[in-house]
């Protein structure tokens, strides 16, 4: 009991943390994204409303390699020891909910070119028709 | 009574102007309409020639948005009744007129189904291969289980519908499992259906999208679709 008790209260200080070399890696690669995005949407490839949230990823990742204490306060807050742990899981978890964030918008947009499309076709229909209906 | 009888068609050159002409023949006093869904041949510029009303998606959308831009034109232009056959030859239209007849009679949707009884001898039975029947029973026995009502070819696009049931699929109709998925949307919405038995023709041109290399995923696609349609909150048949 005692045991597991003392695996608990070591498990709220973090004992893995990245090396410097790790750091400078991932602030360099940060930067390099957020340059990246930046070009991006100077060559009109990519739409403002969509790269806040990309660009906001650019800079926690900055913060994260500049100041380690942020995700050693991550990893302390999920209860691991290990700090690239934390940082891999709240990635992927990051990674997830933008994917489905994509899904959903492709459906959305999928559904609008479907309207577009059945307009177009019933504005096309020639020939003798009937009246339209007022009411609608 | 205004009825529109529409054809929804993707590269159907082949058999187009005889279905056209089968329509007229057998639905007289309705207008008939090919919705041409972004075909590559000749299937608008013949149905045209042919005197039918033509609708063409810019692009293929499938079959779903086929139906659906009808029921949207129908609607638009005051049809009361409209009745819907394939372009390719399977449905015969005299079958049609009398899905017709049924929604004259009261029904919100007349589907034809080629299991429910042999119903004229002189013509052979509708065959269809291993794989697909079962798919198909696999589907009655779930739309007749989440409707409580007896359906034996969901897939059938052989159909008739009344002003209410083109307004609830007007609103929304999936695009890919618009057969199936219909069936369910129009109990659930308290729409009165109603099942006749009808005879199909054999394909003589070209092969139905659902392969049996693909049929397994459909299947599967379709399980999942029946499912979240009996979670959706039911919309309201005015």
């Amino acid at each position: 009991m005692s045991h597991s008790l003392a695996l608990l209260v070591a498990a709220t200080e973090p004992v893995v943390r990245l090396t410097p070399q790790a750091r400078i890696l991932a602030a360099i690669l940060a930067i390099a994204f957020m340059l990246l995005i930046l070009d991006l949407i100077r060559r009109d490839k990519l739409l403002e409303r969509y790269s806040i949230v990309w660009f906001l990823l650019g800079i926690a990742m900055l913060l994260g390699a500049i100041f380690p204490i942020l995700l050693e306060w991550l990893a302390k807050a999920m209860g691991v020891r290990d700090v690239t742990i934390a940082l891999f899981s709240v990635t992927l978890l990051i990674l997830l909910a933008l994917s489905l964030n994509f899904s959903v918008i492709a459906s959305r947009q999928s559904k609008q070119i479907t309207r577009l499309a059945q307009q177009s076709a019933i504005d096309g229909v020639e020939g003798e028709q009937p009246p339209e209906n007022e009411s609608d | 009574m205004r009825k529109l009888v529409f054809i929804p068609a993707w590269n159907e050159e082949k058999s187009i102007e005889a279905v056209i002409a089968d329509a007229r023949e057998h639905v007289p006093g309705a207008d008939v309409m090919v919705v041409d869904d972004g075909s590559t041949d000749q299937t608008a510029e013949l149905a045209r020639r042919a005197g039918a009303l033509v609708a063409s998606l810019p692009f293929n959308q499938g079959v779903g948005a086929a139906h659906q831009t009808a029921y949207i034109y129908a609607l638009r232009h005051r049809y009361d009744i409209c009745g819907q056959l394939d372009g390719d030859g399977q449905h015969p239209a005299s079958e049609v007129a009398r899905l017709i007849a049924e929604v004259e009679a009261g029904a919100d949707l007349a589907v034809g189904s080629r299991f429910a009884g042999n119903v004229n001898p002189n013509i052979p039975e509708y065959r269809s291969t291993f794989a697909r029947r079962t798919g198909q029973r696999l589907f009655s026995l779930l739309v007749s289980t989440s409707t409580r009502q007896t359906f034996t070819d969901t897939t059938s696009g052989m159909r008739a519908l009344s002003e209410r049931a083109m307004r609830l699929f007007a609103d929304r109709y999936s695009s890919e499992f618009a057969e199936v998925e219909s069936l369910q949307q129009a109990v659930r919405a308290g729409l009165v259906v109603k099942e006749v038995p009808v005879h199909m023709l054999a394909r003589e041109h070209g092969n139905s999208f659902i392969t049996p290399l693909t049929s397994a995923y459909y299947i599967f696609k379709t399980l999942i679709v029946l499912l979240i349609g009996q979670l959706r909150p039911r919309q309201v048949g005015e």
